[in-house]
């Protein structure tokens, strides 16, 4: 008998469910009330969210992630000049980074020291070379109006100690550059 | 970089070993002088203050008595002491240094230690009859001063005016090598 009303029922409910017109029933439906009358607060604090975080397997999810993809698509120009550099300088305390700095260490790390001791050696050695040049140029100057005056030449004279000079006639230099005062 | 190329000698380039010029002569001296003065007077002046301290009494190097004959004997001494013992060590002295000369004995060794002491002793001699002694470097050959010859010594550009110009090429030209 219980077989014979179930039997009657599910080919019921089946009839009705076809006989039904889904789409014309839920256009009569007023969902705005309906939600009205939802209490989503209620609903949202039965759910257990670190648990459903704890069952999402965020490595599987990174994995099928193409990064490369994703920068690619990415417009770094574009993201750059909407940047506004200079608010970001101005924001900056150089000051307070250069009072952290310490200079004694950067120094002692470094080859810094080498380079400034470098440097100044390489300003008073280019001062010795102008002062040398200058007297050279001058002795050359008088040599060659005191032959002048003498009328005679000295293209034939010995050019200093045979132990030290070697052969002077040419040598080779770098050709100079463009421009350069020979 | 730029090709190397063989051209002519510029007019400083190679001297390492000529014989130098009177005017870097000249101007090395009175180098010399100046700094062999400048410390024996800086030298006098604390000594003066140091006896001045000790003594209570204060004490003039140059009163025109005693003292002053004194002063110039240390000076003269001094003055030995600056150049001799400069050419020996090294051939050449502060502004020669400076200058980039330097003695050598005439065949181009380095100067002894006798001929230091020569050279500085026979030095004021090229100073009489108006530096008649130093004519030799504008006149001769080997460009002898008085001292030189008596010393056998000559004076010769010690400074390498090739390298100083390669320096000076090698910032004009700050191309990276290929």
């Amino acid at each position: 008998m219980e077989q014979l009303v179930e039997s009657i029922a599910q080919r019921v409910v089946g009839l009705v469910i076809e006989a039904i017109d889904v789409n014309a029933l839920v256009s009569k439906v007023d969902m705005d009330a309906l939600l009205a009358n939802v209490d989503v607060d209620a609903i949202v604090s039965k759910v257990d969210v670190d648990g459903l975080i704890d069952r999402v397997d965020v490595e599987k999810i990174i994995d099928r992630v193409d990064v490369d993809k994703i920068v690619g698509r990415v417009d770094v120009e574009k993201i750059i000049d909407r940047v506004d550099v200079q608010k970001i300088i101005d924001r900056v305390d150089i000051q307070g980074i250069i009072g952290r700095v310490d200079i004694d260490a950067l120094v002692e790390q470094t080859e810094l020291g080498t380079i400034i001791a470098h440097s100044t050696s390489g300003v008073a050695s280019e001062a010795l070379d102008l002062i040398r040049a200058q007297g050279v140029g001058l002795d050359d100057f008088v040599a060659r109006w005191v032959n002048r005056i003498l009328r005679r030449k000295s293209d034939d004279w010995p050019k200093g100690p045979p132990a030290l000079v070697a052969s002077l006639a040419t040598v080779d230099v770098p050709a100079l550059p463009e421009g350069a005062d020979r | 970089m730029t090709a190397p190329a063989t051209v002519s000698a510029p007019p400083t380039a190679g001297r390492q070993g000529n014989y130098a010029g009177a005017v870097t002569r000249l101007v090395a001296f009175a180098a010399d002088v100046g700094a062999s003065w400048g410390i024996f007077t800086v030298s006098a002046a604390a000594l003066t203050f140091a006896i001045g301290l000790v003594s209570g009494h204060t004490v003039n190097l140059n009163d025109g008595r005693v003292t002053s004959l004194v002063t110039l004997f240390c000076l003269i001494v001094w003055e030995f002491i600056y150049f001799a013992y400069q050419w020996s060590l090294s051939g050449k002295t502060i502004g020669m240094a400076v200058l980039g000369i330097r003695v050598v004995a005439s065949d181009g060794q380095p100067i002894t230690g006798r001929q230091a002491v020569i050279r500085t002793i026979t030095l004021p001699l090229s100073f009489l009859f108006f530096g008649l002694g130093f004519l030799g470097i504008l006149l001769n050959k080997d460009r002898h001063a008085w001292h030189d010859r008596m010393a056998k010594t000559v004076v010769v550009y010690s400074w390498d005016a090739r390298a100083a110009r390669l320096r000076w090429l090698a910032k004009q030209d700050p191309s990276p090598p290929a």
